[in-house]
């Protein structure tokens, strides 16, 4: 089996996975503990209401049937309407509205550990021992050892002391960058992306930056979220970096690259770094997975109108058809993550897929 | 002038190293020390030995008597916690290397002429640590110049700055090509020179074959690694040069294997990649650290026949490290018996087999398995020691069955058996033959390895 006909099995695998999810989230809203009407109407509703809504919803049908409608219309992301959150609004335009905010802080939150927590860790593996590793591996087990929301409370008390100089050494985070207090705008909230346009260019819209005041602006209101969010990730990925390139540096092949009369550079940056990552890739896809949980508090902390927000909402208040369409795309992320994952695999390890 | 030639002058101790000036690689009192938190683990202390051109040495000995530390020395690929000592010197004497090394280094390069019109050796046995004994001479105004200065003491009095490693013994430093001996002193070299002599010109095979090539990169890829670095072959070129080393090394369908990946070949292939790879840049020296002990068999005949194969054809000469005294007896003209660190016994391969002398080299022949049908196959009791205090007595001694009360108290030196074997050497007090044990022993006792102690 060549390596890209095992990516394709593995592409091919995640089909009944999604199966699975979409079986079991029918059955968590269809026979779970929440009678939607109930949930719609509140507990006392009887008569015509509530056969009206019994029959919008098709709950008189047969459950077969409920269930192919169920699985074919959220395939085509047809999630149907908000029961409690925003009532009768559909769910796709809430997502639709609600994501832009969370895969900017999603994106911000991977980017932290990627480029700040692998190559510490690197730097600490490749000086083992040294006063740099020593402080690199004590920072990075502090720093997983906080926990987000406890960080997040902190961090935004303190970053709210600053204001108007009050921080150490006359530290102003309203005035640092783009000024907030002119513009009176909170330093928490939900970035608006209106430096985001696109033009057509040859029939095709062709995304770009229109105005670079109001990315400042955006970046500067996610940053603290996205630092903390990605804490815990770029402590592990520093942890298991380390530990890679340990273990790497001390590969026979290593020494036989010395033998070669390689430079240390080329022996370290062909030789080891990639053989260092491969370890490292499914750290950083199941930490992905861990910024998705994290964000739920950390955009409620925040206060960003995200999707971990959102899902946060509906599920205090019981708003199952919104949780459920959530925890599809959730699901549809985590699968495209593992698929990525794979993907990379196949690129940096020539012996994935093969059958010894 | 002489000044390297040992054996014109007088040692007290005869251990001529029998290579003189024609040999290849010339080791001298090597000592590779590893300094840990706990203990100082002298790990090679204090060998000699030579290899001539187009011959092969064998080193055999049991796992942690030194022989892949000896390896890794020449190759410079001692690391820390490790050190080669001051005292040990590595010399290098192909005469084309010594040109383009005082070429290209022409700052690292010096000429011992200038130094002996510059200082008097005698003076750096009053300043350093050095001892005349450590270079085989009893009288400190018989050691050359040049054995002080490559041996790192040059360093200590302000002769020499550390970073020479070229040395011109006949010739004109700053003109190449008028260069007419010299060696490149490999304890010595470091940095880009250091690059130059690992893979270009005495290149490496491991034990391991599967593990020892990148899981990541094409075999092609490696090999071609070493081409661009040191022949400055790069593209279609270098495929080409790498696929004709991969038939010259008996891989078939070579055009096609160079691009597979070393998962895709076999353990004996991989051996043969390996090989191919330290082919590459047609070095003088191969260094093979026990290539077949990882490998089956009959893979093992096949890669013992390459090797061979490769040392007629290329004219490369061969160190072979090895604990299997069958392999030792196959491949090599000359063999080194280690133990513990130390060379115990050195002779050409049949009076070696012939005609052991030294207890230890007796025991490994009588180990063997094969020897006898049924019956128990004889061993050496007991295991090697880790050679972590200075050699006041014998090594081998608790071990040894010929052992007597001065093997407790009388550290040995190599010397030769008897006055007509002057190429073998035993380190045991039992030699030399025709002496009487009193004087043989008196012979021990008066002469020791010196260098730096700390």
């Amino acid at each position: 089996m060549s390596r890209w006909e095992y990516f394709v099995k593995r592409l091919l695998l995640t089909v009944p996975v999604l199966f699975l999810v979409l079986s079991f989230l029918f059955v968590m809203l269809r026979m779970g503990p929440i009678d939607p009407v109930a949930a719609i109407l509140g507990p006392q509703a009887t008569g015509g209401d509530a056969q009206a809504i019994r029959e919008r919803l098709g709950l008189d049908e047969p459950l077969w049937q409920q269930y192919v409608d169920f699985i074919t219309s959220f395939l085509t992301f047809d999630f149907g309407q908000s029961w409690v959150v925003q009532a009768g609004r559909p769910i796709i335009e809430i997502v639709v509205g609600a994501a832009p905010a969370t895969l900017w802080l999603g994106f911000w939150a991977i980017l932290l550990p990627l480029f700040i927590g692998i190559p510490l860790g690197f730097y600490a593996g490749l000086n083992p021992n040294s006063l740099g590793d020593y402080t690199a591996s004590f920072g990075g087990i502090l720093w997983q050892a906080l926990p987000n929301f406890w960080l997040s409370v902190l961090a935004l008390a303190t970053l709210r002391q600053t204001r108007n100089g009050g921080g150490p050494f006359g530290f102003d985070w309203y005035a640092f960058g783009p000024d907030f207090l002119s513009r009176d705008i909170s330093i928490t909230g939900t970035p608006d992306f209106d430096w985001f346009s696109t033009m057509d260019l040859l029939f095709f819209p062709v995304p770009y930056v229109s105005d670079w005041t109001a990315l400042a602006i955006d970046v500067k209101l996610i940053l603290p979220p996205a630092l903390i969010l990605g804490s815990a990730s770029m402590a592990a990925e520093l942890r298991i970096g380390r530990t890679a390139m340990l273990e790497t540096v001390n590969a026979n092949f290593v020494e036989t690259a010395r033998a070669k009369g390689l430079t240390s550079r080329v022996i370290v940056w062909k030789h080891i770094f990639r053989n260092a990552l491969i370890p490292l890739l499914p750290v950083i896809t199941s930490e992905a997975f861990l910024l998705i949980g994290g964000s739920v508090i950390v955009e409620q902390i925040f206060n960003i109108n995200g999707l971990g927000r959102i899902f946060f909402q509906s599920v205090t208040q019981g708003d199952l058809p919104m949780a459920g369409a959530l925890l599809f795309i959730f699901t549809l992320i985590i699968l495209f993550l593992n698929i990525l994952q794979d993907f990379l695999y196949t690129i940096i390890d020539p012996r994935v897929g093969y059958d010894q | 002038m002489s000044t390297d030639d040992r054996s014109s002058a007088t040692p007290t101790g005869a251990t001529d190293d029998g290579g003189g000036d024609e040999s290849l690689v010339d080791v001298r009192n090597l000592q590779t020390t590893f300094f840990t938190d706990k203990e100082t683990i002298r790990a090679i202390d204090g060998i000699d030995f030579t290899i001539d051109p187009g011959e092969t040495v064998g080193i055999v000995g049991e796992s942690g008597s030194g022989k892949s530390v000896t390896a890794r020395s020449l190759m410079g690929l001692i690391e820390s916690p490790g050190r080669v000592l001051r005292g040990s010197s590595i010399r290098y004497r192909d005469l084309d290397t010594v040109r383009s090394f005082a070429d290209a280094f022409s700052g690292r390069t010096v000429s011992v002429a200038d130094l002996e019109s510059r200082y008097d050796p005698v003076r750096v046995f009053d300043q350093t640590a050095a001892t005349p004994a450590e270079f085989g001479y009893a009288d400190p105004a018989d050691v050359p110049l040049v054995d002080v200065v490559a041996a790192g003491y040059g360093d200590e009095v302000g002769l020499t700055s550390g970073d020479e490693c070229v040395f011109v013994l006949d010739g004109d430093a700053g003109d190449p090509s008028s260069i007419r001996r010299g060696f490149v002193e490999l304890t010595r070299v470091s940095g880009e020179a250091q690059r130059k002599m690992r893979g270009g010109r005495i290149s490496m095979v491991f034990q391991d074959p599967l593990t020892s090539l990148n899981p990541v990169y094409t075999v092609g890829n490696q090999i071609k690694e070493s081409l661009s670095l040191h022949q400055g072959l790069t593209g279609k070129e270098a495929t080409q040069e790498a696929a004709d080393l991969l038939e010259a090394v008996g891989i078939p369908d070579a055009r096609r294997r160079v691009n597979e990946y070393p998962h895709q070949f076999s353990g004996g292939m991989r051996q043969r990649a390996v090989i191919a790879m330290a082919l590459a840049c047609e070095p003088d020296v191969l260094i093979c650290d026990e290539p077949t002990t990882a490998l089956d068999v009959t893979i093992q005949a096949q890669i013992l026949d390459l090797i061979a194969e490769i040392q007629e054809t290329r004219d490369v000469a061969v160190m072979f490290i090895t604990h299997d005294m069958g392999v030792i007896a196959d491949v090599s003209d000359r063999v080194n018996v280690m133990y513990a660190g130390e060379i115990v016994e050195s002779a050409d391969v049949e009076p070696l087999f012939a005609n052991p002398k030294h207890p230890y080299t007796e025991g490994l022949l009588n180990s063997i398995p094969g020897g006898q049908v049924g019956g128990r196959l004889a061993t050496i009791d007991g295991s090697v020691p880790t050679p972590n205090e200075e050699p006041t007595y014998c090594r081998f001694a608790p071990r040894c069955p010929k052992a007597f009360e001065e093997c407790e108290a009388v550290h040995p030196i190599p010397v030769p058996v008897d006055e007509t074997a002057d190429d073998h050497t035993a380190a045991c007090l039992l030699y030399p033959e025709d002496e009487s044990t009193e004087a043989a022993i008196a012979r021990h006792r008066g002469r020791s390895h010196g260098g730096e102690r700390e």
